[in-house]
C-alpha cells in the first residue's frame, strides 16, 4: 500500500532530531564528565600528577622547552563544552514542567506512586536546573582563566575564591545527574537489551547505582584535597605551582 | 512438580482481621457536594479481594459507594484505582497483600470522574483508538474473501502479537505516567502498545512514515520521558519498556 | 423528552452485538449501539478457550467439515436445537473466523513438523502438515469429534472483541457508554426501540429505531456463583419478555461448567482439558474415565458437571470451608505448554488462588456458565411476538444450542449469527418506515419514570441485598445441576414471594442521578421474573434433557418433550408467566433424534423418529453418486443471505 498520506503535508521530523540530538548530547556530556572527574582526582596521586594532567591537557609536550603549553586547548575544550551544555540544557527545557501548576502535579503524583524511575526523572529536573546556573559559573571562570589550571591555582579557587560551595554542590548534582541520565538513555533506546529488556533494566540499575557511588566517592576525596591544599596555601594565594620546586609537599605525607 | 494434594495458600489466614478501607468519595452529579476521604471499616474474609470488600461495604455500609467491576477476574480491565498509591486492578487484589490492614483507594487520575472510584476510560480509550486508528489498514480487511483459505502467518509471529494485543485497556499505565499528567495531549503507553501491535502485524499495511505521522512528535513516542511507570505499573506485565524503545528507534530512523 | 432516532439500534456491545451493528453499517445505515460499559469490556472478553469452525487444518481436524460440526451440535444440544439454524451455523463459522482474520484477530497457527502433545494423560507426538503451516490451528473441546476449536492462545475472546471492536471504530459506530436500556417500545405488532436510562446523570432517553436488537448477553447473575461477569444480569431477556409479547425460549436451560475455581467462580477454560488436563478426586485419583470410558474429561459439559457432582456425593470431594470441590490437573502439560498457551489460567491461579498451576493442582468444581435460553427468535433472528425486534448472541434462543451448548461454539454463534442476523436486520431497515406516535413514546416513557419514582420516594420497605441474596440462594441450591420436582416447587414458591416483595423495595439512598443501588433494585424486580420464569419451565419438563437434569425423570423424553419452552410475561401484575410450547417437528430434521453416546440410553423415543430415520435413508440411497451438498439439501433445505451462501474451501480438499 502506498503511504497513506503522501500528498498531505508531511509531519515534521524535527521532533525526532531534537530528541536524538538531547540524547547524544547528554551522553557526550556524561562521558565528558566521567572522564573530567577522573582527570581533577589525578589530585589525588599528588600535585605533580594534577599538575602533569593539567599541562598534558594543554599539550605541553609539544614545547620542547616544557614551559605553559597552549592554554588555548582547555579555553577551546571548555567552549565546545559549553556550547553542548548549553545546547542540552535548551533541548532538557522543553521537558520541564513549563507552568506551576505541571509542576504541582508532576510532584504530588510522584508523591502518590513512589515509583522509584519517575522520582529519579525529578532528580534530573532538579540537578540540571541547578547545573545550569552553577555550571555556567566554572565554565566562565574556566574559560576566563584558561591556562591557570594547576594544582595551587585550583585550590585556591576552592577556598580562597569561595568556590569551594559551589564545586560541593555541583559534584553531587552532575554525578547524580549523569548516571541517571545514562540509565535513562540505555532504557529510552534499548540497544543493549539484549535477550530480555527486563534483566538488562535490572542490570542498567546497578551499573547506574554503582557509577553514582563511584563518582562520588572520588569527587569528594578530590574535593577534600583541594580544600586541603587550599587552605594551606591561602597565604600564598594567588603564586603557581612549579613543578621543579624544591619545597614539594604532597598532600598524602603531611596529613 | 509436587503431586501431593495441595491447599490454597489464599484461602485460610487472616480471618477475622479489621481491614481499614479510606475510600475517595465525590460526586459530581450531586450539587454541593466536596471531595472527600471516608473510612470503612470491615472483616477480612479467607481469600478476600478488593473486588469482594468493596461489595461488601456497598450492600451492608454505605449503598452510594460507585465503583465499577465487569469480569472480577482480571481480564476485562474496568476496574483499575490507586489502592495504597499505586495504580491496579481493584478486582485481582487480595486484601491480604496489605498487612497494615489500610487501605486507601483513589480514583485513577488522568481519567474525567464519573464519582468516586469510577472514571471514563471508556471515552479516553475510544478516542485513543481513533487517534492512532486502532485497526487493521488493508484492502484484505475491506474486502475480505472469506470462502477462501486464509492467509497464512508465521506461528511465532501470531504468538507475539498476541502477547502485545493482551492490553485490557485499564488505564493503569496511563494513570501511572507523569509525562501524562503533565501533558493531557501526551498519547500514553496504551496508545504505544497498540500501536507497536498493528506495527508488528504484517497484515497491517501502514508504512514508518505513516506511524510517524500518527505519533513522530512530542505528543507521541518523542515525549516519552522513560519515566517507566507504565511497565512498573501494567497489570498484565506487557513489555511497555522493550516496545516503546522499539518504537522510539523506529521514527527516528524515519526520513 | 429527549428523543435519538436511528435506523439500526443495537442494545449490547459484546460480540454479537458489534457484529450486527458493523452489517448494518456497511449496508449504510445509521446504527447506534447501546452498552452498560465500553464495549471492549463486554463479556465476550472473558472468553478464553476459543471458537469452533471446521477448517480443518490440524492435523487432528483432518476431515473436518460443516457436515461433522453440525452433527456434534445437533448431538450436544440432545437434539433440542433448531437443526436449520444448525446447518446455519456450521456453514457460517468458517466464513466468520476468516474475516475475524482478516480484522486483526491474531489466531495460533498451525507449525509444520512433530509435535509433542498430551492427549488422556499420555505424551503423544502429532505430525502437522507443512502444507497447513501458518494456517489457523485449532484444539480440542468437549464434545466435538475433531479438533475443531480456534483460539488464540487462552485469550480468544479477547481478541475477537477486540478486533471487532476495532472494526465498529473504524467505520465509526456510536457506542453509547454506560446506558442501559430498560423498556422496549413497541406499538401493535411493532417493536419501535427502547427507553434508555443513561446511568451517569439519570436522564432516560427514547431511541427510536426501525429495527432493535438484543445483544445483552445471558442472565448468570440469577445465581450467586457463576462464571459470568457481574453485568450479565439478563436485562435484554427481561425487557422482552416484560412487552408481555416477545416470548422467552427454553429459559430452564441453563449450563454448568465443570471447572470454575474455588469459591470465585473464576473460569478455568475448558481448553485445559482440551490440552490434556484431568480431573482428580480427593485422593488424586482420576475418576472420570470410570464414568465416560470414551471420551473421558472431554465428554459434553453437562456430562462431566453432573459425573463431578455424583462423585462429589459419594465422599470424594476435598473438603474445604467453601464446600467440597475436585482438582484439576494441568501440570503433566508441563511450563512450556503452560505458559505459552494457558497464561490467563495462570495469571487467575496466581492472583486468585495463589497456586502455580505448573505444579500445583487447582480447586475447581462445576458451576453455572451459560444460558442457552433467551430471547426466542426465528431463523432471521426475528421475535416471532414483535416485529422489528431480533436478538442474536447468548442473549438470544436462536435455537443453535438447545440444551446443552458445546464448548466454543458460543463465541462463534455471537459472530455467526451477528453476520447473517445482521443482514436480516438491514434488509428489514431498508424495507420498512418509522412511523410512530410521541404519546406512544411518552406512554413508555411515562411507566419508567414513574417505576423509578415510586422507588425513590417509598420512606422505608424491603432491601435490595437481601432479596437479591435470597434469589441467587434459591437458585442454587434448588436450580441447580440436579433438580427435582419438590425442589423446584419449593424455590417457584420461594421466588414468587420474592417478587411480591421486591414490588415493596424501599432504598437508603434516594439520589435520582448515578445511584447503584437503584440500578440494582431495577434489576433485581427484572431478575426476578427470569428466575421464576427459569424455574416454572424447569419445574413443567418432567424430562431430562441436555443441561436439564431431573432426577424424578432421568430420561430424555422425546415423546412427550421434544419441544421448546415459550414464556410470556402478559400482566405487569401477573406473579408467574404463561408457559406455551413450540414443537419440533422430526419429519423435518436431517438428524433425528438418537442416542447422545453418554450413560446408557434410556431415551424415550417420539412415535415418528423411527421413521424419519428410514425416510433420511432412503433420500441419501436415492441419490447415488451425488455429493454431500446435495444429499444435505434433499434431507433438510435451509436458507443464507446470499453473501454467506458460496462453499467453503480447506486446504486438502478444496471446497468438497
Ligand atoms: C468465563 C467465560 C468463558 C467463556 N469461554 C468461552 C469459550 O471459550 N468459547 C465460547 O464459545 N464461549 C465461551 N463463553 C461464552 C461466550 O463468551 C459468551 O456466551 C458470549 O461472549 C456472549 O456474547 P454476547 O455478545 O452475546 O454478550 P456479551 O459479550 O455478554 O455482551 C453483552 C453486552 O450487552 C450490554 N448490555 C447488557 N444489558 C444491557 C442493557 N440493559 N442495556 C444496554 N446494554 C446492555 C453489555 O454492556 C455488553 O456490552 C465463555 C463465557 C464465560 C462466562
Ligand atoms: C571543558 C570544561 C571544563 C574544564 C576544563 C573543567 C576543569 C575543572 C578543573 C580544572 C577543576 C578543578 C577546580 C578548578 O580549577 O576550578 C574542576 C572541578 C570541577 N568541575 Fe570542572 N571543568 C569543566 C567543565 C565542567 C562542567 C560542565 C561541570 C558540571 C556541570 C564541571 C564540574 C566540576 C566539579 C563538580 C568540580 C569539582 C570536583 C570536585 O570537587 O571533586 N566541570 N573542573
Ligand atoms: C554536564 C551536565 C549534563 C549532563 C552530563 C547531562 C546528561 C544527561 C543525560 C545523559 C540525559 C539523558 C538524555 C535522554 O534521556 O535523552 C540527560 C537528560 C536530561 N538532562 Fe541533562 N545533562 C547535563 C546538563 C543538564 C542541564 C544543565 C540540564 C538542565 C538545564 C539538564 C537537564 C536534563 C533533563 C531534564 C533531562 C531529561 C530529558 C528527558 O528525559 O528527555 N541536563 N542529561
Ligand atoms: S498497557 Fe497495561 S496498564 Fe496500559 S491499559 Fe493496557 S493492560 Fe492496562
Ligand atoms: S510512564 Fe510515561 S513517560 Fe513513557 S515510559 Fe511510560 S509512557
Ligand atoms: S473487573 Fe474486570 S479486570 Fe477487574
Amino acid at each position: 500500500m502506498k503511504s497513506l498520506l503522501q500528498e498531505e503535508v508531511r509531519k515534521s521530523r524535527m521532533p525526532a532530531r531534537l530528541d536524538l540530538l538531547q540524547s547524544l548530547s547528554g551522553l557526550v556530556l556524561g562521558l565528558f564528565m566521567w572522564v573530567h572527574l577522573i582527570l581533577v582526582s589525578s589530585i589525588l596521586l599528588g600535585k605533580g600528577a594534577m599538575n602533569a594532567v593539567a599541562r598534558f591537557m594543554e599539550l605541553s609536550f609539544l614545547r620542547e622547552d616544557g614551559s605553559g603549553g597552549y592554554p588555548f586547548i582547555p579555553w577551546v575544550i571548555a567552549f565546545g563544552i559549553f556550547l553542548v551544555f548549553i545546547f542540552h540544557a535548551g533541548l532538557a527545557m522543553r521537558k520541564f514542567p513549563s507552568t506551576w501548576k505541571q509542576n504541582r502535579v508532576f510532584l504530588s503524583h510522584m508523591q502518590m506512586m513512589r515509583h522509584p524511575d519517575t522520582s529519579l526523572w525529578y532528580v534530573q529536573v532538579v540537578t540540571g536546573f541547578i547545573m545550569f546556573f552553577l555550571g555556567s559559573v566554572h565554565l566562565y571562570v574556566i574559560m576566563t582563566n584558561a591556562g591557570s589550571i594547576d594544582p595551587y591555582a585550583s585550590a585556591d579557587r576552592f577556598v580562597t575564591d569561595w568556590m569551594w560551595p559551589l564545586f560541593l554542590i555541583l559534584l553531587f548534582a552532575v554525578e547524580l545527574h549523569a548516571a541517571i541520565g545514562m540509565y535513562r538513555l540505555a532504557i529510552k533506546w534499548g540497544i543493549l537489551d539484549g535477550e530480555d529488556p527486563r534483566v538488562a533494566r535490572k542490570k542498567f540499575k546497578k551499573i547506574k547505582n554503582i557509577t553514582s557511588a563511584f563518582f562520588l566517592t572520588l569527587g569528594i576525596l578530590s574535593w577534600i584535597a583541594y580544600v586541603y591544599i587550599g587552605i594551606q596555601h591561602r597565604a600564598h594565594a594567588g603564586e603557581r605551582y612549579i613543578s621543579s620546586t624544591a619545597v614539594e609537599y604532597s598532600f598524602v605525607a603531611r596529613g | 512438580m509436587s503431586n501431593h494434594v495441595n491447599t490454597p495458600t489464599a484461602h485460610g489466614n487472616d480471618k477475622g482481621r479489621k481491614l481499614r478501607f479510606h475510600i475517595f468519595r465525590y460526586n459530581p452529579q450531586l450539587p454541593g457536594d466536596k471531595p472527600r476521604m471516608q473510612t470503612f471499616e470491615i472483616e477480612e474474609q479467607p481469600g478476600m479481594t478488593i473486588f469482594v470488600a468493596l461489595n461488601e461495604i456497598r450492600e451492608r455500609q454505605d449503598s452510594s459507594l460507585q465503583f465499577d467491576f465487569v469480569c472480577r477476574a482480571g481480564i476485562c480491565g474496568s476496574c483499575g484505582v490507586v489502592i495504597n498509591g499505586r495504580p491496579d486492578l481493584a478486582c485481582h487484589t487480595l486484601t491480604a497483600k496489605f498487612s497494615g490492614g489500610e487501605i486507601t483507594l483513589l480514583p485513577l487520575p488522568a481519567f474525567e470522574l464519573i464519582g468516586d472510584l469510577s472514571v471514563n476510560t471508556g471515552k479516553f480509550m475510544r478516542s485513543m483508538s481513533e487517534r492512532i486508528e486502532s485497526w487493521i489498514h488493508s484492502e484484505e480487511a475491506k474486502h475480505c474473501d472469506f470462502n477462501v483459505l486464509e492467509e497464512r502467518m508465521d506461528p511465532d509471529l501470531a504468538d507475539k502479537i498476541y502477547e502485545l494485543d493482551r492490553c485490557i485497556e485499564c488505564g493503569c499505565c496511563i494513570s501511572a505516567c507523569g509525562t501524562k499528567r503533565m501533558r493531557e495531549d501526551f498519547l500514553g503507553a496504551v496508545g504505544f502498545m497498540h500501536v507497536a501491535r498493528f506495527h508488528l502485524d504484517t497484515r497491517d499495511q501502514r508504512t514508518d512514515d505513516d506511524w510517524y505521522e500518527i505519533i513522530g512528535d512530542d505528543d507521541g513516542i518523542f515525549g516519552c520521558m522513560s519515566l517507566m511507570g507504565c511497565e512498573d505499573n501494567c497489570p498484565k506485565d506487557l513489555p511497555h519498556q522493550a516496545q516503546i524503545a522499539f518504537l522510539r528507534r523506529k521514527m527516528v530512523m524515519v526520513r | 423528552m429527549k428523543v435519538v432516532y436511528t435506523d439500526s439500534l443495537v442494545i449490547g456491545a459484546g460480540l454479537a452485538g458489534l457484529r450486527v451493528a458493523v452489517a448494518s453499517k456497511m449496508r449504510g445505515l445509521d446504527t447506534l449501539i447501546l452498552s452498560l460499559i465500553p464495549a471492549k469490556r463486554s463479556h465476550s472478553a472473558a472468553a478464553q478457550g476459543g471458537m469452533q469452525a471446521s477448517l480443518g487444518a490440524a492435523a487432528k481436524g483432518e476431515g473436518d467439515n460443516e457436515d461433522i460440526h453440525f452433527a456434534d451440535t445437533v448431538k450436544g444440544s440432545d437434539w433440542g436445537c433448531d437443526q436449520p439454524v444448525a446447518r446455519m451455523f456450521t456453514h457460517v463459522a468458517p466464513k466468520a473466523i476468516r474475516e475475524l482474520a482478516a480484522w486483526g484477530v491474531p489466531w495460533s497457527r498451525v507449525r509444520g513438523g512433530d509435535h509433542e502433545v498430551v492427549i488422556n494423560a499420555q505424551r503423544t507426538i502429532i505430525h502437522e502438515k507443512e502444507e497447513a503451516h501458518g494456517l489457523i490451528m485449532a484444539r480440542d473441546f468437549g464434545g466435538t469429534k475433531k479438533w475443531r476449536t480456534c483460539y488464540t492462545s487462552d485469550g480468544a475472546g479477547h481478541t475477537m472483541l477486540y478486533a471487532m471492536d476495532n472494526k465498529a471504530i473504524e467505520l465509526g459506530i456510536p457506542v453509547h457508554e454506560r446506558m442501559e436500556a430498560v423498556a422496549l417500545i413497541h406499538e401493535g405488532d411493532r417493536c419501535r426501540g427502547a427507553v434508555v436510562r443513561d446511568l451517569i446523570t439519570g436522564e432516560l432517553i427514547a431511541y427510536v429505531a426501525k429495527a432493535t436488537t438484543i445483544a445483552t448477553g445471558g442472565y448468570g447473575r440469577i445465581y450467586g456463583v457463576t462464571t459470568n461477569a457481574v453485568i450479565v444480569e439478563g436485562m435484554g431477556a427481561a425487557i422482552a419478555l416484560e412487552t408481555g409479547k416477545a416470548p422467552l425460549g427454553n429459559m430452564e436451560a441453563v449450563q454448568f461448567h465443570p471447572t470454575a475455581i474455588v469459591p470465585v467462580g473464576i473460569l478455568m477454560t475448558e481448553g485445559c482439558r482440551g490440552d490434556g488436563g484431568v480431573l482428580r478426586d480427593v485422593d488424586g485419583y482420576r475418576f472420570m474415565p470410570d464414568y465416560e470410558p470414551e471420551k473421558k474429561e472431554l465428554a459434553s459439559r453437562d456430562v462431566v458437571s453432573r459425573r463431578m457432582t455424583e462423585h462429589m456425593r459419594k465422599g470424594k470431594g476435598v473438603p474445604s470451608p467453601y464446600g467440597d470441590h475436585l482438582w484439576l490437573d494441568i501440570t503433566i502439560l508441563g511450563k512450556e505448554h503452560i505458559e505459552r498457551n494457558l497464561r490467563e489460567v495462570t495469571e487467575i491461579c496466581r492472583n486468585f488462588l495463589g497456586v502455580d498451576p505448573v505444579k500445583d493442582y487447582i480447586p475447581v468444581r462445576p458451576t453455572q456458565h451459560y444460558s442457552m435460553g433467551g430471547v426466542r427468535t426465528n431463523w432471521t433472528g426475528e421475535s416471532p411476538g414483535l416485529r422489528g425486534l431480533f436478538s442474536v448472541g447468548e442473549a438470544a434462543c436462536w435455537d443453535l444450542h438447545g440444551f446443552n451448548r458445546l464448548g466454543g461454539n458460543s463465541v462463534a454463534e455471537t459472530v455467526v449469527s451477528g453476520m447473517i442476523v445482521g443482514e436480516y436486520v438491514a434488509d428489514y431497515c431498508e424495507q420498512s418506515t418509522l412511523e410512530i406516535s410521541t404519546g406512544v413514546i411518552a406512554g413508555f416513557m411515562e411507566r419508567e419514570r414513574a417505576r423509578i419514582d415510586a422507588l425513590l420516594a417509598r420512606p422505608s420497605g424491603e432491601k435490595v441485598y437481601e432479596l437479591r441474596s435470597a434469589m441467587q440462594q434459591i437458585m442454587m441450591d434448588k436450580v441447580g445441576i440436579f433438580r427435582t420436582g419438590e425442589k423446584l416447587q419449593e424455590a417457584l414458591d420461594g421466588l414468587k414471594d420474592l417478587l411480591r416483595r421486591s414490588r415493596n423495595i424501599a432504598l437508603t439512598n434516594k439520589i435520582g442521578s448515578s445511584n447503584p443501588e437503584l440500578v440494582d433494585a431495577l434489576r433485581l424486580q427484572r431478575q426476578l421474573k427470569l428466575a421464576v420464569t427459569v424455574t416454572k419451565g424447569a419445574l413443567l419438563r418432567t424430562e431430562s434433557r441436555g443441561a436439564h437434569t431431573r432426577e424424578d425423570y432421568p430420561e430424555r423424553n422425546d415423546r412427550d418433550w421434544l419441544k421448546r419452552t415459550l414464556a410470556y410475561w402478559k400482566n405487569e401484575a401477573d406473579e408467574e408467566p404463561t408457559i406455551e410450547y413450540e414443537d419440533l417437528d422430526i419429519s423435518k430434521m436431517e438428524l433425528p433424534p438418537g442416542f447422545r453416546g453418554y450413560g446408557t440410553d434410556n431415551t424415550i423415543h417420539h412415535p415418528n423418529t423411527a421413521g424419519r430415520v428410514q425416510q433420511a435413508a432412503e433420500i441419501v440411497q436415492s441419490m447415488p453418486g451425488a455429493d454431500r451438498f446435495q444429499v444435505q439439501n434433499a434431507l433438510m433445505p435451509f436458507d443464507l443471505p446470499a453473501k454467506y451462501k458460496e462453499k467453503n474451501e480447506r486446504i486438502g480438499v478444496g471446497c468438497k
